[in-house]
């Protein structure tokens, strides 16, 4: 057959046309498939959802399960499955009342009984000693159906924040786990109960039992995309109406500048996450000297990076935890960089030359680890940083690693200088400041930010001992002592990005980086 | 069919357009920090992801940094990393191929049968399993991909070996006597090399590929040095915002790589008879006629 003009244009027309149709055809049919369903990405599969292990998507184990009180904006407590509580003894007795009318998903009665089914799987056990509660637990009195009594040996710092975490303290359906007591069906008393899951999606419907309001949608659907890109295509194709979150599905700035700029919404909230770079004197000797700690911090344009690398999504952070957190102590402006004031430090400390300076003949050389893959976006930030060290006469060479090798190399002190991640809300500011910064307390995941056990170890404890007013006192001589040290530096306060569909109304953002924000949603069909 | 023809004639010319594209290549990559107008690493992050002007020739990246710059000091990069890859590569394999091919016999067995293992494994894995062991760097990256390498520069040489070794003249020279070391270093070796060498530009282009593929992934060239691989990799997250950044690199890259394969493919399909010049012609009648006096001599 030969083909002439002709042929070949009605086959290309042909061809464009039957593809548009295609597109058009598909989005139909996702939008019809998908009335009354929300749905939401999740950049890996759910996992085991057990409340008391560590693997979930916290943000899907909240559809299911619920704590005793809710972690609210600015760190306020509200009430959840206990209606009220009072603290006593100086912190070391808690009375509370359970709400009435509760059921788990499977018709079990939420009670006094079944709390303290829960509550002993994990409290007083060695494995759950990072949290004080259960560290310092040391007995529970059922006082009738609806009202405990919690005794603790110590009192108990933060303990409502505590019991507000997704895990281990949310509540599993006692007649859920299998005859020797593990882990069986996900069955909580949240409004979602799972219907599927698998290695693609997750799939929910409504607890109809459900104690509070009921989301307005009867579905919804969390599917798996592991590829960023795959999920901004998927969201633009209409097969999805919501994408974010730190621990869900991250979008990058650029990401959600790109979907500002096709029509989606996107809502960006400031975050109460916190990126910071530690510093390793015990292994790099120039950096025992606080003068070089301080040149480097100051050789970092935090604005810079805040303005084109987050697309101002960021805020330059001046402190370890930013204002949005209880406790967060006095806030501080960012440092501004300053390139001539960083030199004059460096040369005071006696690192002197150009363009690399060097002091007793060893030349300033500093090794910075990032893995992309557990801190998003941080090779560009080093690149950057690299670029400014060079200006002040710091040779910073990268060592870009994966995720696991940056857990091992972060543990073993393998770095000069690194990146952190603040746990942020509901964990901060005791979470951080105990898992990264106190030297007494194992923590064999993420290593140490800063570690001093003569100086800065007894504020610590000081701090974690101190009940009410003295609580605020006595947690800024922790953050004073870091600031006048100059043993962090604290880069961005990390921001927590949604974009959703046009489908989607009423959404904001959920108060923790742990919580899924299905809440307020609506959908418009 | 008739559609295709013109296109065809046109691929016909390739080698030497492929010629001209690895030329400037090696020309761009040899002399890559005198040509580079700009610091390709210093940054501007007012002038990031700029177009194309003036100043900047072809744009500049996230960073602010100088395309062009970047674009010519990679060639450098890509140039210096796949030639250590090919020439350790190359040595090794040369060596080994070589020995088994002399030897015959179990050294043969013992030395192809690690040529099998090495095949048989995808040379990506073992270069990850390299840098996964000693960790991520530039000489590291080389390391791994040259000890992924070898074995196919070994196999090929081994079968060269063997083929000149069952020439008439190698039988010619044992029944004269000459030494092992003589039969191998001036005869077996050099005619191994020139054949090889011909294998060797072909897999140019799969080496600049599998050095971009290793950047690309964060485990080989490390920032702030300019490479292919690794600026298609920062660029990707611009790429709908400005395709430009990643287009550059991927269009530098693909040409590379399409270069050396054709120019690899149309040297080794060269390799035919050709018609005697007229020089090439008077220099035999004048090696002929020697061989004349050296039968009178005798």
């Amino acid at each position: 057959m030969s083909v002439n003009r002709r042929t070949f244009l009605q086959g290309a027309a042909g061809a464009i046309g039957l593809a548009m149709a295609q597109g058009a055809l598909s989005k139909i049919v996702y939008a019809q498939g998908a009335a009354g369903t929300l749905r939401v990405a999740i950049a890996k599969p759910a996992g085991n959802l057990d409340p008391q292990s560590h693997y979930a998507i916290w943000a899907i184990q909240d559809l299911m399960f619920e704590p005793l009180v809710k972690y609210g904006k600015g760190g306020q407590i509200e009430p959840c499955l206990a209606t009220d509580w009072k603290i006593e003894d100086g912190g070391k007795t808690l009375h509370l009342t359970l709400r009435e009318g509760v059921t788990f998903q499977d018709g079990t009665k939420f009670d006094a009984a079944s709390c303290k089914w829960n509550l002993e799987r994990w409290m007083g056990l060695d494995q759950f000693s990072w949290m004080n509660c259960s560290k310092h637990f040391q007995s529970l009195d059922v006082v009738d159906d609806y009202h405990i009594t919690l005794n603790f040996k110590e009192p108990v710092l933060a303990l409502m924040q505590e019991l507000s975490y997704t895990r281990p303290t949310r509540f599993l359906s006692p007649k859920s786990v299998g005859a020797d007591g593990k882990f069986g069906e996900p069955v909580g008393t949240g409004p979602w109960r799972q219907i599927s899951a698998d290695d693609t999606q997750s799939v929910f419907e409504h607890h109809e039992g459900y104690w509070g309001e009921l989301p307005s949608y009867e579905r919804l659907e969390a599917k798996v995309i592991p590829d960023a890109r795959s999920r901004v295509a998927a969201l633009r194709a209409g097969e999805l109406d919501l994408v974010g979150g730190f621990w869900i599905a991250p979008l990058t700035p650029e990401e959600g500048k790109q979907l500002e700029a096709a029509g989606f919404n996107v809502v960006v909230d400031p975050g109460n996450v916190t990126l910071v770079m530690a510093f390793n004197p015990d292994r790099a000797e120039a950096l025992r000297d606080a003068q070089v700690r301080k040149a480097v911090s100051m050789g970092i344009d935090r604005a810079a990076i805040s303005k084109v690398l987050y697309h101002g999504y960021a805020k330059p952070a001046g402190n370890m935890f930013s204002g949005a957190l209880p406790y967060a102590g006095t806030q501080y402006d960012a440092p501004a960089r300053d390139a001539a004031a960083a030199s004059a430090l460096l040369e005071k400390a006696g690192w002197t030359g150009s363009p690399i300076r060097s002091k007793d003949g060893k030349p300033l050389a500093l090794e910075l680890v990032v893995s992309p893959d557990a801190v998003p976006g941080s090779r560009v930030i080093a690149e950057v940083i690299q670029s400014e060290m060079k200006e002040i006469g710091i040779d910073l060479v990268i060592r870009s690693v994966d995720h696991a090798s940056k857990h091992t190399d972060m543990l073993e002190q393998k770095y000069d200088l690194g990146f952190f991640l603040t746990y942020g809300a509901p964990y901060d500011p005791f979470g951080s400041i105990v898992g990264l910064c106190l030297s007494t307390f194992h923590n064999d995941v993420e290593g140490k930010l800063v570690t001093d056990p003569t100086n800065l170890d007894p504020l610590i404890n000081a701090a974690m001992a101190a009940t009410g007013d003295q609580i605020q006192p006595t947690i800024q001589k922790v953050y004073d002592w870091l600031r006048d040290n100059d043993a962090i530096a604290p880069l961005v306060y990390v921001p927590s990005i949604w974009a959703h569909s046009k489908r989607v109304h009423g959404f904001s953002s959920p108060v923790t980086e742990y919580d899924m924000p299905y809440e307020n949603i609506l959908l418009a069909e | 069919m008739n559609m295709l023809n013109p296109i065809l004639a046109r691929l016909k010319k390739m080698p030497r357009a492929a010629l001209i594209t690895i030329g400037l290549f090696v020309a761009l990559g040899t002399f890559a920090p005198w040509l580079a107008p700009q610091d390709p690493s210093a940054q501007n992050l007012l002038e990031a992801g700029l177009g194309p002007m003036a100043a900047h020739w072809l744009g500049t990246d996230h960073l602010g940094r100088d395309t062009f710059s970047r674009l010519i000091i990679a060639a450098n990069t890509s140039l210096v990393s796949v030639g250590s890859v090919l020439g350790i590569a190359m040595t090794i394999g040369i060596v080994l191929g070589t020995i088994a091919g002399y030897h015959r016999g179990w050294v043969d067995d013992l030395l192809m049968r690690i040529v099998d293992v090495g095949l048989s494994v995808p040379s990506l894995i073992i270069s990850l399993a390299v840098i996964g062991i000693v960790g991520p760097g530039y000489w590291t990256m080389v390391l791994a991909l040259a000890l992924a390498w070898w074995p196919m520069s070994g196999r090929i040489s081994r079968a060269v070996a063997v083929s000149i070794m069952s020439k008439p003249h190698i039988e010619a020279l044992r029944v004269l006597g000459a030494s092992p070391w003589r039969i191998y270093f001036g005869h077996l070796l050099p005619g191994t090399i020139g054949s090889v060498m011909v294998y060797a530009t072909a897999d140019a282009g799969t080496a600049a590929l599998a050095v971009a593929t290793l950047s690309f992934l964060g485990l080989g060239i490390q920032p702030p040095t300019p490479e292919w691989g690794q600026m298609l990799v920062d660029a990707l997250p611009y790429l709908e915002s400005d395709p430009r950044q990643v287009l550059l690199p991927g269009l530098a890259l693909t040409a590379a790589v399409i270069g050396f394969n054709t120019l690899g493919e149309s040297i080794a399909l060269n390799r035919i008879p050709k018609p005697l010049t007229r020089r090439m012609l008077a220099a035999r009648r004048l090696e002929v006629a020697s061989w004349d006096k050296e039968n009178s001599d005798a």
